[in-house]
């Protein structure tokens, strides 16, 4: 006699729904990009509701803080009336060439230091010391030395970008997988190969990241460089409201620079979305 | 005459902060024929994959002397291919161009490089997965693209260190009889570093056993089963002989291993 399958004469069991448990382990689960955005909105909303508060309630004086409302109106103001534009672009020119002659060198520079030992051994050293030193605190000098002109708030962009990269990008190439770079040699590449195909590929992706975040430091060396000596730009219009005790006007600038930033920060995200989607894969 | 030729090569590696340095390997004497698919069988840590990365040139030792084909070997190059134990795939590159990274490096032609890559893809049974990232690949999947990027560059020698260490046990053996069937075909010379007995005589005509570190050779045994093989001579009589032989051999070492 043959053994019978298992329950075969059984009817087959319906599938059972489960009660929606509340998930017991929170952390580091990822939340959907709805959400993100919603949460990511939600605290604007708590943060200007809060400032709203505050000077509605009259417990801080219209003149040291103004209300949200006041300054979206000064900022409208700004832009309408008092060509702010034309403030905005220098200051976005300034980060800008600013930190691209720093990344022009650094990025070769952090390159050869990554790769080559004996390079990295004669400059990093140097490059710590200099990356302490505040770029603000060199702008008497810098005014001594290239003057008042557009060359002091390159400089100053220039000093806070440069080291800070530099030391990045050495980090980031001189981590590059050792067996990768092992394979390629098995491979038959030399050393040129090796770093245009493995050390430069592999790195660029937190390259890219580390310019992205370099860049956001460039914008809080360039407001401290139009502080001193500037007859244009985001900076000087907060140093010369200041003069006119315009609160509104400060804020709607710090503001401004906010939105700048989160916009290339965006930009910057995507582009390295699209340069690079193999990193993205896990 | 061999093609490769270990003469007396051993490796001491210097000792850090102070203290002494460590003797991987002993003066290690072995010969590689054309054609030869030769496992190097030890217990972990017993100096085997530093005889391995001698012979590729990623370390240079401290006596002795690797031949290949009568010349001395300097520093890595493309006569000899590797597969790591770890997925060395360029995770930026698909997986033609990762096949075809060393046929570009040696300024072939973009269509004759394409012609390669696609032979071998289909010899690892990879087709369809030309454009995939490695990241989009199984760990199977990854050796297997590894051995066929090694193959493309069509190397005098083939070295491979525990390529299939990482892997499940199933797809373990299907690795096995897929790179015995390249080797069956092809007739490459292949080194193969092993800890797993039953891979050591499954793939070769010869197994270099190991003692354990400082490591020396200390049993050179042949493994005369008729070719082509199938998975079901793991159960024959001549292999299980083969087995019971090297496992006390292992055992010993491994032994010595585990009181140091």
């Amino acid at each position: 006699m043959q053994a019978a399958p298992l329950h075969a004469d059984e009817p087959a069991a319906a599938p059972v729904a489960v009660p929606a448990d509340k998930p017991r382990m929170k952390l580091l689960v990822p939340v959907s990009p709805r959400r993100r955005v919603w949460l990511g909105v939600a605290f604007f909303a708590v943060f200007i509701a809060f400032w709203w508060a505050i000077t509605a309630s009259g417990w801080v004086p219209p003149h040291f803080l103004a209300s949200p409302w006041k300054t979206l109106q000064s900022g409208y103001d700004l832009f309408a009336t008092q060509n702010f534009i034309r403030d905005v672009g220098m200051t976005v020119w300034r980060v800008v060439g600013g930190f691209l002659i720093a990344a022009v060198i650094a990025v070769p520079l952090g390159i050869a230091m990554g790769a080559y030992k004996p390079v990295e051994a004669f400059f990093e050293p140097f490059v710590s010391f200099a990356r302490y030193l505040p770029a603000s605190a060199f702008i008497p000098l810098l005014i001594l030395w290239v003057g008042i002109g557009e060359a002091q708030k390159l400089s100053v962009i220039f000093l806070g970008c440069f080291f800070q990269l530099t030391l990045m990008i050495a980090m980031i190439v001189a981590g590059t997988r050792r067996d990768l770079v092992e394979a390629a040699y098995t491979l038959g590449a030399k050393d040129r190969g090796v770093i245009r195909r493995v050390l430069l590929p592999g790195a660029a992706p937190e390259i890219a990241e580390a310019l992205r975040q370099v860049l956001g430091l460039g914008w809080t060396y360039v407001i401290v460089a139009e502080l001193i000596g500037a007859s244009s730009g985001i900076g000087h219009m907060i140093t010369d409201s200041q003069a006119l005790m315009a609160t509104e006007n400060i804020i709607a600038g710090i503001v401004v620079i906010g939105l700048v930033g989160l916009c290339s920060d965006l930009l910057f995200k995507k582009a390295n979305q699209r340069m690079f989607p193999w990193s993205l894969l896990r | 005459m061999s093609r490769l030729s270990i003469r007396q090569v051993g490796k001491t590696f210097p000792g850090n902060r102070g203290k002494a340095p460590t003797q991987a390997l002993q003066p290690v004497s072995l010969d590689v024929a054309d054609n030869d698919f030769i496992t190097v069988l030890g217990p972990s840590g017993c100096g085997k994959s530093t005889l391995l990365r001698l012979v590729a040139g990623l370390e240079t030792p401290s006596t002795g002397q690797i031949l290949l084909d009568g010349e001395p070997i300097h520093g890595p190059g493309a006569d000899r291919g590797v597969v790591f134990q770890s997925y060395t795939l360029f995770p930026w590159l698909t997986v033609q161009k990762n096949i075809c990274f060393g046929l570009r490096e040696k300024g072939m032609p973009a269509a004759q490089q394409k012609e390669i890559s696609e032979r071998f893809i289909a010899q690892v049974g990879l087709r369809g997965f030309e454009d995939h990232f490695p990241k989009q690949l199984s760990g199977g999947m990854q050796q297997r693209v590894a051995i066929a990027r090694a193959l493309a560059n069509d190397p005098k020698i083939l070295l491979l260190d525990e390529p299939f260490g990482a892997l499940d046990n199933q797809t373990r053996v299907l690795m096995q009889e897929l790179l015995l069937g390249i080797w069956e075909s092809a007739r490459k010379t292949v080194l193969f570093v092993t800890h797993d007995i039953d891979e050591a005589i499954f793939m070769a005509n010869r197994v270099a056993v190991f003692s354990a570190r400082p490591g020396r050779i200390k049993a050179d045994v042949a493994v005369d089963l008729p070719h082509p093989r199938h998975y079901t001579i793991k159960t024959s009589p001549e292999f299980m002989g083969l087995k019971a032989r090297l496992t006390e051999e292992i055992r010993a070492e491994s032994i010595a291993a585990a009181a140091h």
